[in-house]
């Protein structure tokens, strides 16, 4: 489903972020990538969301050259990806229901349809209860609950999430995971760059540990090694 | 578009300007006082030129016929004007005729004209009084049936015409001017509001562009937004031109009965038909200035 060869990302002449990176990610897949601060995990979650391109080799996504999507198709490429933030990205201004609902009203979703879909996806990820919420009002962790509903919610065939723990305690940081996890189970590619040695431990999926711009390691259920 | 998201679009807008209530309210208010001193222009420059107008109407040239001319001059003079494009009407008065208007003219002291009425002891001349279809052109008319055979001399009020022009004419160029100018402020404040709309809303179109919507979806509410906003910019000084407008003329109507202004219900429609498009599309002008200078999407 991702297929990345030979990619480099330079920011101006100097700047190497990335060198001569090859993934292929298949449907249904859980990965984590992994590597100290630095070491250029968000940059490679950024190419496949096509917010930057890459200073040379290829991605393909969903059998599609990223460099042929079209500005105009850009918006359309990115509704079957959700995202997952460190900082969470909710809308303090409105209710935990209306941040969820938020990613299918912009996208032209009838009020119908998000008064079905949003129930749902609040039900999966266990914060029913917390709907007419504000985000203040919640702890981090179900900060972080929304936050997945709301990348979910358009049932996006891939989860791109980046430090989701970041900002959270352990226990916590468990439980966000198991939720991926579940969520990886009914089906959608997840792929979560993350530096929570312990977790990416735990779980023993695949694991891709990049350092300096480089991929170092890929292993099926694999372990967060470090080169030092 | 859509009707949902127009639906959307709308809320969303207005939504922002409820929530930016002071910046909202300072934008639409020097919005309007940009429309009102326009509007206000407009009323004064439509006064003065249907005044213009007024005076123009009453501006006729007054062709004498030369004493010495003979039926043959006077039959050709007669056809030349009547055969004249740019004349709307020739009117032949007899020096009877002029004599009997300016024993009017003088009332109580007509008497001082006796011994001037009959016909050979009649001081006056015969007279053609002409009109031009283009009030402008009475000048250059003028001179050039001045040249007629059998015309004594032309007259045309010079000295009133010309200048009465001229003023008109500046009048209209100022007014060109300063429309220009403050319409270019309007736009530019409602570019400011737009911009910190936009920069308040940094996150919201962050997220939006994450997940999935379109640039055109991000744009419209601010679109939107300068529209309104220009919208109740127009709205306030039409009402007020309107009504203080209607005050001035019943004001005028009762005590300087010889000046009649223009009826308030047209001014008002004439005020209302170019300050409220003016206004929606000073917004949208606007908007779309910041959102395609602030709006990186
Ligand atoms: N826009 C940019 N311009 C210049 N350098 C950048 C830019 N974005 C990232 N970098 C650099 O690329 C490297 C990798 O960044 P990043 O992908 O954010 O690492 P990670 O997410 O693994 O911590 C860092 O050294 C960072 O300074
Ligand atoms: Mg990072």
């Amino acid at each position: 489903m991702i297929e990345m060869h030979h990619i480099y990302k330079n920011y101006g002449n100097d700047v190497v972020v990335l060198k001569d990176l090859n993934l292929v990610i298949d449907r249904g897949e859980f990965i984590f990538i992994v590597g100290s601060s630095g070491a250029g995990k968000s940059t490679l979650l950024k190419l496949l969301l096509r917010e930057i391109i890459p200073t040379r080799g290829s991605i393909k996504i969903f059998g599609r050259d990223i460099m042929r999507i079209k500005r105009r198709q850009i918006p359309f490429f990115r509704r079957n990806i959700g995202m997952v933030f460190q900082d969470f990205r909710l809308l303090s201004d409105r209710d935990v229901f209306e941040n969820v609902a938020f990613a299918l009203r912009v996208t032209g979703v009838p009020a119908k349809e998000i008064r079905k879909r949003v129930p749902l996806s609040l039900e999966l990820v266990g914060i029913k209860d917390k709907a007419s919420k504000r985000p203040d009002e919640l702890s981090g962790g179900e900060q972080q609950r929304v936050c997945v509903a709301r990348a979910i919610v358009n049932r996006p065939a891939v989860i791109i999430a980046d430090e989701p723990t970041g900002n959270l305690d352990p226990n916590t940081s468990m439980g966000i995971m198991n939720l991926f996890q579940e969520i990886n189970v009914r089906g959608t590619t997840v792929i979560i760059a993350t530096h929570a040695k312990e977790l990416v431990n735990h779980f023993q999926k695949r694991v891709v540990v990049l350092e300096g711009g480089r991929l170092i390691s890929d292993q099926e259920r694999g372990v967060y090694i470090n080169a030092h | 578009m859509h009707i949902r998201s127009l639906f959307y679009f709308l809320g969303e807008a207005l939504k922002s300007v409820v929530r930016h209530g002071w910046m909202s309210i300072a934008s639409i208010a020097v919005v309007a006082i940009t429309l009102l001193i326009l509007g206000c222009f407009m009323v004064l420059n439509y006064n003065v030129t249907s005044l213009a107008e007024d005076i123009k109407e009453q501006v006729q040239i007054v062709v004498y016929v030369d004493k010495n001319a003979g039926e043959e001059a006077r039959d050709e003079l007669q056809s030349k004007l009547v055969a004249h494009p740019e004349l709307e009407e020739v009117r032949f008065v007899t020096k009877e005729e002029a004599m009997e208007r300016l024993k009017k003219q003088m009332g109580d002291r007509a008497y001082l004209l006796d011994g001037y009425t009959e016909d050979d002891d009649n001081p006056l001349r015969d007279s053609y009084e002409i009109r031009t279809k283009i009030p402008e052109n009475i000048p250059q008319v003028a001179e050039e049936v001045g040249k007629y055979p059998g015309v004594g001399y032309v007259d045309y009020g010079k000295g009133i015409v010309e200048p009465l022009f001229q003023f008109t004419g500046v009048v209209r160029w100022i007014g060109m001017f300063f429309m220009v100018g403050m319409a270019v402020t309007a736009i530019f404040l409602i570019a400011h509001t737009i911009r910190l709309t936009v920069y308040i809303r940094r996150r919201e179109i962050q997220i939006m562009k994450y997940v999935g919507a379109t640039d055109w979806f991000i744009r419209w509410p601010f679109i939107f937004e300068g529209l309104i906003l220009g919208l109740f910019g127009a709205i306030l000084p039409v009402i007020l031109i309107q009504c203080s407008y209607q005050a001035a003329a019943e004001w005028t109507q009762e005590n300087i009965y010889f000046v009649s202004l223009i009826s308030p219900q047209l001014i008002g429609t004439e005020v209302a038909q170019l300050l409220v498009p003016l206004g929606v599309v000073l917004g949208i002008l606007g908007s779309t200035l910041s959102v395609r200078k602030f709006l990186k999407v």
